[in-house]
């Protein structure tokens, strides 16, 4: 047991994920060292991160304003929106440069057996958005994974009957990888997937 | 530590640390087992798809103090029409879920292994027939030892007169046995649900939409009791 100000940092760090108690009196000590500037712009940073963030009133992702800056940039593309799990999957698809419309951010992916159904997303907003925004193509980009299909499937039930086109992101071999390393499952998709060159 | 091979089908998996992921297998030979396969859950891990639940596959295990670490798989069926089917998908999902309710580790159940494999095969080859998931519950009752009796009065044995169902009791009750907490079920659902118990899940009886849903309905009530939680997968009205 250290001094009480530097065990209740310590067991607050120790309570973040990936950091065992070990990393957590490292990172304390590293802080007790540093120059009080330092540590006093961590703090703050955490500080201001949670009183000013917000979620967009648009598509949910994270922001400190009304809407997020992509919902509100005028050159985004409106008539296409990208679905995705979680809000830290949109700076991701942002770094490929190769989508320029707007995005909707689901809070979760359908998983019956751990209880999360389709009423605990935001398909419902989804929906509403679709039939609202004039929105012409919707391309689900949940997770490769059981959780993020079925999602996929779910969303795409309910937008059809509206007309709107429903895309899927499309599964196959990682650039720069070996054939021989692929599994079944993947290999099979990319051959359901191929494109005629 | 050992390396040791086995197959199994997946029923779940949870993330763990910043890369991995818990899987847990329905093995034939040991039950369930919880494995922890490493950096699966990165674009370019060697597993790749190959551990999503409702795949069948073959495994080496690295044995390991808590959990064993999986090294190499290779599938042996991954079932893959389930996949692209919300209903087949949901279907499954139940399947999995009631297995993953009653079976423990290191309580290996042969049995209920060929029932999930049989089940998933049976979804994979066509549309689910209405009374698929009624008859994989009930069959997995039966291996657990709580199958309902239908055909017998769970209180005196008389074989007539059955016209309630009490899932404290077991299943069908007569009149004369009957006990609060027993349900009045319409004419023919307890034959309905006799006849669904005893086919091969190939070959299932047919009958109407609302007699379907009502023999689901009693199914899941009663296996939720003795399970003693709920199915969260099977989205049906309770009666």
């Amino acid at each position: 047991m250290f001094e009480p100000p530097i065990q209740r940092l310590i067991d607050e760090l120790a309570r973040l994920p990936g950091v065992g108690r070990k990393s957590a009196q490292r990172i304390a000590f590293h802080l007790l060292n540093a120059e009080q500037a330092d540590a006093q712009r961590l703090a703050d940073a955490i500080s201001e991160m949670r009183s000013s963030v917000r979620l967009c009133n648009r598509c949910y992702n994270v922001t400190a304003d009304q809407e997020c800056s992509i919902c509100s940039d005028l050159r985004r593309d409106t008539t296409v929106v990208c679905v995705v799990e979680r809000a830290q999957d949109i700076p991701v698809l942002e770094r490929t440069q190769s989508f320029r419309g707007r995005y909707h951010v689901l809070g979760g992916a359908v998983n019956p057996i751990a209880g999360i159904h389709e009423e605990n997303l935001r398909i419902k907003e989804l929906v509403d958005r679709v039939e609202l925004e004039g929105i012409k193509e919707v391309i689900a980009a949940t997770n490769p994974t059981l959780e993020g299909d079925t999602t996929a499937m779910m969303i795409s039930r309910r937008l059809k009957p509206l007309g709107v086109t429903v895309t899927r992101l499309a599964s196959g071999l990682p650039v720069g990888g070996d054939l021989d390393y692929a599994d079944e499952v993947t290999l099979g998709r990319a051959l359901t997937g191929r494109q005629e060159l | 530590m050992a390396i040791r091979s086995d197959q199994g089908i997946v029923l779940r998996g949870y993330p763990f640390g910043e890369s991995h992921r818990v899987v847990v297998l329905l093995s034939p030979n040991h039950g369930k087992l919880r494995t922890v396969a490493k950096g699966v859950r990165k674009t370019k891990s060697r597993f790749g798809g190959r551990l999503e639940p409702m795949t069948h596959v073959d495994i080496v295990l690295y044995e390991g103090k808590e959990l064993d670490t999986v090294t190499q798989v290779s599938v042996i069926n991954g079932f893959p029409n389930i996949r692209n089917d919300l209903d087949r998908v949901l279907a499954a999902g139940t399947m999995i879920e009631v297995v993953d309710a009653v079976i423990q580790e290191d309580d290996p159940s042969l049995r209920m292994f060929l029932l999930l494999q049989r089940g998933l095969s049976v979804l994979d080859d066509a549309q689910p027939h209405p009374a698929l998931v009624t008859a994989f519950l009930l069959k997995a009752a039966d291996i657990v030892g709580v199958a309902p009796a239908f055909d017998t009065c769970s209180g005196c044995g008389r074989t007539d007169n059955l016209r309630r169902f009490n899932f404290a009791a077991g299943g069908s009750v007569c009149e004369e046995c009957r006990s609060p907490g027993s349900y009045s079920l319409r004419a023919g659902v307890v034959e309905y649900l006799a006849s669904v118990a005893a086919a091969d899940i190939t070959d299932l009886p047919n009958t109407d939409e609302s007699m379907s849903k009502e023999a689901l309905g009693i199914t899941k009530r009663f296996m939720e009791y003795h399970l003693e939680r709920q199915l969260k997968t099977l989205a049906v009205p309770n009666v």
